[in-house]
């Protein structure tokens, strides 16, 4: 791989990039990254660690009671969070060193999108604006995995979501609006969501990543989330044009 | 883990985390083995609480939104001048140089065991000068 274009995968990469071949910066950069990942797992491992012992010195009738019930519900959300944790950075990890085999296909963004809104964990309203018949030519998992993240994050307070589909050009453009996305948080998850309640600390820069692997482009425009996919052959031109 | 104490008298002890779930369980834990506890989630909140009542010790964590550990150790040591309150740092940072940019008298790294956290609190409320009046 040329020098531009390591540098460019580097970019792409982000926080998560490897060291190697970029010198102390990208040593330290990747340092920091990992560093920060340890902390978010071991906070949520922390509880979870605590509320299993706690329960295991409970006597049982106590462990059936109010105080056991909050320690299990404890013990599970933390699972959750450190389970959502190690999946993001895998999932970089992976992409970066090319693990993870990429199927490409047509996905009718209509279908996408509504498969993302059923499986998203968030109490928000989701309104959706895509055009009939578009659709994006990209690895399903990663376009699945990328818009679920979007609307969890956009409707993390409950504020309403918007989902957007357009054609551009020969891309599919998605834009999500909602909360507004956490300023640079897309490139470095400590600027975006630490100690997150719901483990998604490092969800953003997963998602940039997976969008990069797909074959498109993950940023902020404004208060929105977009993303841009490559478009299918066969879809139909925008109207009026 | 000792049976639970007798509550009147046990210092209070104030645990700052911006982890909802780290306040909680620890909280649980402190309190059931007798002691008073008070919490925040980020260093400003905390120094409210220490003008309130002042702690016997402080369970600090160090990474943390609007004021971060590091700031609010300062912070305190510039409000208690030559009376410090026992700070154990509890991080999961993994680095215990940073307990001593704090002054820190003890450090935990999480995940800690739940009887090294009673065994540092009951090291850093045992001398007298430190407890609440």
């Amino acid at each position: 791989m040329s020098e531009k274009a390591d540098g460019a995968r580097a970019e792409e990469r982000g926080p998560g990039a490897d060291a190697e071949g970029q010198g102390e910066g990208g040593a330290g950069r990747r340092a920091s990254y990992l560093g920060f990942v340890a902390h978010e797992v071991r906070n949520p491992l922390s509880t979870a660690l605590w509320s299993a012992e706690l329960l295991a010195r409970m006597a049982p009738a106590e462990r059936a009671g109010a105080r056991g019930e909050k320690l299990v519900a404890m013990c599970l959300r933390s699972i959750g969070r450190v389970r959502r944790l190690v999946e993001d950075h895998f999932l970089v990890e992976r992409l970066d060193v090319r693990g993870i085999p990429l199927r490409p296909e047509p996905l009718p963004i209509a279908d996408l999108v509504r498969a993302a809104v059923e499986r998203a964990p968030t109490g928000a309203s989701v309104e959706t604006d895509v055009e009939a018949g578009l659709a994006a030519h990209a690895d399903r998992m990663l376009c699945e995995r990328t818009l679920e993240c979007l609307l969890a994050m956009a409707g993390a307070s409950g504020a309403p979501v918007r989902v957007r589909g357009r054609r551009e050009g020969v891309r599919v453009s998605l834009h999500v609006k909602g909360d507004p996305p956490p300023e640079g948080a897309l490139e470095d998850p400590r600027r975006g969501s630490p100690s997150d309640a719901r483990g998604r600390s490092l969800a953003l820069p997963a998602a940039r990543r997976a969008a990069a692997a797909a074959g498109g482009a993950l940023s902020v425009e404004g208060d929105e989330y977009a993303l841009v996919l490559p478009l299918a052959a066969g879809s139909p031109a925008p109207e009026g044009r | 883990m000792t049976p639970e104490r007798e509550r009147s008298g046990r210092p209070l002890v104030l645990v700052v985390d911006d982890d909802p779930d780290i306040l909680e369980a620890i909280c649980d834990v402190l309190e059931r083995e007798g002691y008073r506890v008070a919490r925040a989630r980020q260093g400003q909140e905390a120094l409210d609480r220490v003008g309130e009542e002042r702690p016997g010790a402080i369970l600090l964590d160090l990474m943390m939104p609007v004021m971060d550990g590091v700031a609010f150790a300062e912070a305190l040591r510039a409000r208690t001048g030559g009376a410090p309150i026992p700070i154990v740092v509890i991080s999961a940072d993994g680095n215990p140089q940073r307990a001593e940019a704090v002054g820190a008298q003890g450090y935990l790294a999480k995940p800690f065991d739940i009887d090294a956290l009673l065994a540092q609190v009951a090291v850093a409320t045992s001398d007298p000068a430190n407890s609440a009046p």
